[in-house]
């Protein structure tokens, strides 16, 4: 099992004179379930493509197994893509789909059938071989593209926002369904998202990208615990995120006063990390949510908006109501400037 | 109960405008007598068939056909590609290139044909057919770049970098995955590009010269000379081919989708 799969050196990207990727250096292992995360413009669909061999790089390399791919063609590079829109020839059978690429290579009859009817099997299609793809659903659709990227047997698969055109409950269906085939075929999958939650619970390893750039790498409890920047946590979940001063933390409106113990940087919190109902600070309701085992408030405070969320079966407030809140040390996560970020312990 | 009653005279004036003279010079064709003239002197059907005898309608109508079918086919060779690099590519000038390339539409055919005349054919030395050949590719050229520019737009080109990543190269992209899905775009662009071809008059009417006619040039110059009924039959039956082509198109690819 190699630790440099697929390698990313040095590699820049641009779209004309627009430049998307100013250099980027990544480490892919063999066999795993990688995300790219990140905002849309972030990059992260731009390098898949150029993994992929659809655009080529301006500077930098590409490896794969061992071999140099920078300037091999994207029909020689043994990738598989699944895209977003699934990119299914329409004017084929879900099994002509299939064996669209093996016939490419000159493959004789018999072994093209077994194999595509292996590579139906596999994504549950079997029994709608002979429809076209207009005739079958979102999911199946999405399924058949997969399967007619795996019959390849590609050494990496690229996925471009596997989950996002499925509902709710496709969605959990599908992600059960794609590491399933990650465990049984061992193929290296990278997998690019703009969805936090779906890269959380989909992937090995998360490579967060902002304009261009890795902010973090890392496994999902890394990211999720442990964000090494205020743009990483606030993509985690943080959403209250203050500046420390002396004489307490700064907000986008005001401060507020208090002992923070913090030097210097920043403090997050968690909106479930706030208390209402109780505490030193005073704020008003603005907004309030229901949503199911919990309530979701917005505060606002002097220094600024407070999210905060609260069980189900605590008291309610209502819009207009003047409430006080806390935002504990203990529980908030500090994010020193130039420095690893720690969980404030009190 | 008057506004009812005033659509449906605009609509029947409308239909009388148009169908109107179709009927006239069917019936027209079905004279008996020696002279075109509505109403008809009794009826026959002689006139139909004499148009099928006549040495000169033979010839012409083949010329036109002749035109028609390879003038267009040139005209999608040309324009598909046209039509794929300006739907695909960013390339330079894409814009000019569209409006260059629709030209032939906007300019009036009688400037198109004396430019060709003047220009091409009086210069160069080109042959009469050849000077009508390229003439009829270059005025079929925008409907072909036109219709199959509109059916590429409606394809994702997502299916084509699918296809190089599953193995094919760019061609065979073009040719697996692009071509059979807009088929009916230019089986469109060609029914069109015939039936403009074919009943094109004031460019020919340039380029036709001693013995080589398109067959409404060779009916105009018949009708200057002889006045008989025969040329009503010929253009009844014109337009019943015209009406029959672009039926079976309608009824079997949805013509009208691509127009």
């Amino acid at each position: 099992m190699s630790d440099r799969f697929v390698s990313l050196q040095k590699l820049s990207l641009a779209y004309g004179q627009t430049e998307v990727v100013p250099e980027l250096d990544l480490d892919i292992r063999e066999g795993e379930l990688i995300a790219l995360l990140g905002p849309s413009g972030c990059g992260k669909t731009t390098t898949m493509r150029a993994i992929a061999g659809l655009m080529a790089p301006k500077t930098g390399k590409i490896f794969i197994d061992g071999t140099d791919v920078t300037r091999t063609p994207a029909n020689k590079r043994g990738i598989g893509l699944v895209f977003q829109s699934y990119a299914l020839f329409p004017h084929l059978s879900a099994f002509e789909n299939v064996a669209f690429g093996l016939r490419l290579k000159k493959m004789d009859n018999l072994e093209v059938t077994s194999r595509v009817e292996h590579g139906l099997n596999t994504v549950g299609l079997a029994h709608l071989a002979a429809r076209k793809p207009a005739e079958m659903s979102g999911g199946q659709q999405q399924r058949l593209s997969l399967s007619r990227s795996l019959v390849m047997e590609p050494k990496v698969l690229l996925l471009d926002e596997p989950l996002s055109n499925l509902d709710a409950r496709l969605r959990l269906e599908m992600r059960t369904e794609l590491q399933r085939l990650q465990r049984e075929t061992g193929i290296t999958m990278v997998f690019v998202t703009h969805d936090q939650a779906e890269a959380l619970a989909l992937a090995d390893r998360i490579v967060l990208m902002k304009e261009g750039v890795i902010e973090q790498l890392g496994t999902a409890d890394e990211l999720y615990n442990k964000p090494a920047s205020k743009f990483a946590a606030d993509f985690f979940g943080f959403e209250n995120i203050f500046a420390v001063s002396d004489a307490g933390i700064v907000g986008n409106k005001g401060s507020l006063a208090g002992t923070f113990e913090a030097q210097d940087g920043h403090l997050a919190w968690r909106p479930g990390a706030v208390v209402v109902g109780k505490g030193p600070y005073e704020g008003t309701v603005t907004g309030v949510a229901f949503a199911g085992e919990q309530r979701e408030y917005v505060i606002e405070a002097a220094l600024g908006q407070i999210k905060a969320t609260t069980p189900a079966t605590d008291k309610r407030y209502e819009i207009g109501d003047s409430v006080a809140f806390d935002l504990p040390l203990a529980g908030a996560w500090h994010l020193p400037e130039g420095r690893q970020g720690v969980l404030m312990a009190k | 109960m008057t506004s009812k009653w005033t659509s449906r005279l605009i609509i029947g004036l409308t239909l009388t405008f148009l169908i109107g003279p179709f009927l006239i010079i069917i019936l027209a064709g079905m004279s008996a007598g020696d002279f075109l003239a509505f109403p008809p002197d009794g009826l026959s059907l002689k006139w139909y068939i004499k148009v099928f005898t006549v040495e000169s309608f033979q010839k012409s109508f083949a010329l036109s056909m002749f035109l028609a079918v390879f003038g267009t086919l040139t005209a999608l060779v040309l324009g598909v590609p046209a039509a794929y690099a300006i739907s695909r590519y960013d390339i330079p000038f894409g814009e000019t290139i569209k409006t260059v390339v629709a030209a032939p539409i906007i300019v009036p055919g009688i400037i198109v044909g004396l430019a060709l005349l003047r220009y091409l054919v009086i210069p160069l030395g080109f042959t009469v057919t050849l000077a009508l050949f390229l003439a009829h590719t270059a005025l079929v050229l925008p409907y072909a770049v036109r219709v199959v520019l509109s059916s590429l737009n409606n394809l994702e080109s997502d299916m084509e970098e699918a296809a190089v990543l599953l193995g094919c190269s760019r061609v065979g992209a073009f040719t697996r995955v692009v071509l059979p899905n807009i088929q009916g775009g230019v089986l469109a662009a060609f029914i069109l590009g015939f039936v403009t071809s074919f009943n094109q008059v004031p460019v020919s009417l340039f380029l036709s010269g001693p013995g080589v006619r398109t067959l409404p040039i060779d009916m105009l110059s018949y009708m200057e000379i002889t006045f008989d009924p025969s040329v009503a039959a010929l253009s009844a039956l014109l337009a019943f081919l015209s009406v029959v082509i672009v039926f079976v198109a309608e009824k079997f690819l949805g013509f009208s989708r691509y127009v």
